[in-house]
């Protein structure tokens, strides 16, 4: 495996000094992989996310444990700003556009990492061809555009910060299936194209494998599960718990399982 | 005629001190209870620059203007920074006692009396006539004027301006405009420059006008109620409060009891409070705040 362009070691996050969102958690991203983050509700993955992109003062959350590296620099509770500038964009869960301005001005208020104008209008060209639909809503107001509008604007957004490292957190979050497989297909598209890497955080996981090279599980705050996309598939418990298939196949062998509680107890 | 006139430079004088609220407001969620106080400071300073520039008055008021720019981001950097996006009630009590230190710092350095900077800077302020027989000031006319011209480049360089857009995010969603790689602190430091620019205008051009003391503190505080009739995060609005306060301050003064000049803008601060809290154009702005 070539050197990670992102790697996170034995990360540890706590919410106001006293709530502990993260233990322990450790990954890599390789150039031009795609990974998925998968877990419940409360697994803390929209923490990860936000950790690798940098809390605000008012998340009053801090990394209290391990490093984040980014391109080989240290990251971890850095400013939201710096990260992005030096390449890593997000697509947040929540407030992911600027609802009272219009589609095209929350077009022009990123700063790109590599700000060049031709740059910038390069970018804002590729993200009209891929969603045609924003070049329509120009002139929309971003807090009266649809989910899925609101969506690909979000994406635009974070692509015209000139991102090496594109974080999606929920792409799938209230949206219609047949929209979901649409937007995923432009991103992977767009993807090749800028020759980003990507991580992308869901509770689908049937959204999420059909995409990932890699992923990882999360549960509680560590993670229980890591492999390819094919291992995670064919994993009884993924199978039975976050793709809805019963395993009654009889693929669930005995020592798969025990591999995973290993699994969970190595990472705990 | 002559009403009208009053009017108008009154209601000028209190949209150029008023916009200084909206705008810290707007863009980081701070009153700034000590834009009065910074108004007086740039009088001050150009009491000052009048002196160690005798005989350049536009050296003069350029040096002050810029001094005074410079201490906007000061008071940015050293004091609010800390407090912005995070401490709301903080962040007030601090602008309160950066008042009343400034208050104090001018009666040292520059004592209490009242004093005259036209004079200093060898200016004259002739009455100019106006068709219809009414009369302006000289200095009266220029406060209307950079009033127009403050609002209509703020205005659109909100609405154009690159920058101008991003104050308008940060001020939306401060988290979100900094994981679109902006620098809210940045921001923060144009919004009290900007601010404070504005305000040491007006602070200037009433001193020339009618001197210098620590009055002019009330004048500051007068256009907080015109800030607030309007929405206090709406420049528009910061214009129509400031037309309705100054409307309602000279006629009273005119038709009832010359008396009621400082208390004017309160009441009308608090009928508005009573019918529409939110402020002339609170819940419109809600949506489209420019
Ligand atoms: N600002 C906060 N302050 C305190 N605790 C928080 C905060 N944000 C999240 N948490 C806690 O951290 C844990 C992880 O939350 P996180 O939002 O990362 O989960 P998630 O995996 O993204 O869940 P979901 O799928 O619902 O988005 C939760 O237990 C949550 O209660
Ligand atoms: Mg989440």
């Amino acid at each position: 495996m070539s050197e990670p362009m992102l790697s996170v070691d034995k990360l540890e996050v706590v919410y106001q000094r006293a709530i502990t969102a993260l233990q322990g958690i450790s990954l890599g991203v390789a150039p031009g992989q795609i990974v998925g983050v998968l877990g419940t509700n409360g697994a803390g993955k929209s923490t990860l996310l936000r950790a690798i992109s940098g809390f605000h003062g008012v998340d009053d959350a801090r990394v209290t444990e391990g490093t984040i590296r980014f391109e080989g620099r240290r990251i971890e509770n850095g400013e939201p700003h710096r990260n992005t500038r030096a390449g890593i964009a997000l697509v947040p869960e929540r407030d992911k556009v600027f609802p009272n301005l219009t589609v095209a001005e929350n077009l022009s208020v990123p700063v790109a990492s590599s700000g060049s104008r031709a740059d910038m209008s390069r970018r804002q060209a590729l993200v009209f061809h891929h969603f045609p639909r924003l070049g329509d809503l120009r002139a929309r107001t971003a807090g009266l555009l649809s989910g899925g509008e609101r969506q690909m604007l979000a994406i635009a957004g974070a692509l015209m910060c000139g991102p090496k490292l594109l974080l999606v957190d929920e792409l799938s979050l209230g949206l219609a299936p047949v929209i979901v497989s649409d937007i995923m297909q432009k991103l992977v598209q767009i993807r090749r194209e800028l020759s980003l890497t990507m991580i992308v955080v869901e509770q689908s996981a049937a959204v999420a494998l059909a995409v990932v090279d890699y992923g990882y599980v999360l549960e509680n705050g560590r993670v229980v599960l890591d492999g390819d996309a094919t291992r995670l598939r064919d994993h009884p418990d993924i199978r039975e718990f976050y793709l809805g298939q019963s395993s009654a196949g009889g693929r669930r062998s005995y020592r798969t399982v025990k591999q995973y509680r290993r699994n969970r107890r190595w990472y705990g | 005629m002559q009403l009208a006139v009053n009017i108008a430079v009154l209601a000028s004088i209190y949209a150029l001190i008023a916009c200084g609220y909206v705008l810290i407001y707007r863009v980081s969620r701070v009153l700034n209870l000590a834009h009065g106080e910074l108004m007086m400071l740039a009088a001050y300073l150009l009491l000052t620059t009048a002196s160690s520039f005798a005989g350049h008055p536009l050296f003069a008021i350029s040096a002050a203007i810029g001094l005074s720019i410079l201490v906007g981001a000061m008071v940015y950097l050293f004091l609010m920074r800390k407090m912005t996006g995070e401490m709301a009630l903080a962040a007030v009590l601090a602008t309160v006692a950066l008042g009343v230190l400034l208050r104090g710092i001018t009666v040292i350095v520059w004592s209490a009396q009242q004093q005259y900077p036209a004079t200093a800077l060898g200016l004259v302020n002739p009455s100019i006539a106006l068709p219809g027989g009414a009369r302006i000031s000289l200095c009266g006319a220029l406060l209307v004027a950079c009033t127009a011209v403050a609002y209509g480049s703020l205005l659109a360089f909100l609405r154009f301006g690159r920058w101008g857009v991003r104050m308008r995010a940060a001020g939306q969603s401060p988290l979100l405009a900094a994981q679109r790689g902006i620098n809210l602190h940045a921001i923060y430091a144009i919004a009290w420059s900007l601010s404070t620019f504005t305000g040491a205008m007006a602070g200037m051009l009433i001193a020339l006008d009618s001197g210098l003391g620590q009055t002019m503190t009330i004048i500051g505080l007068k256009a907080f109620p015109a800030a607030l009739v309007g929405g206090l995060d709406s420049l528009a609005g910061a214009l129509a409060g400031s037309l309705i306060v100054a409307a309602a301050e000279v006629l009273l003064i005119h038709y009832v009891d010359p008396l009621l000049s400082e208390v004017v803008p309160f009441l009308v601060l608090i009928a508005m409070l009573v019918v529409r809290p939110w402020g002339l154009f609170g819940t419109r702005e809600e949506l489209d705040r420019v």
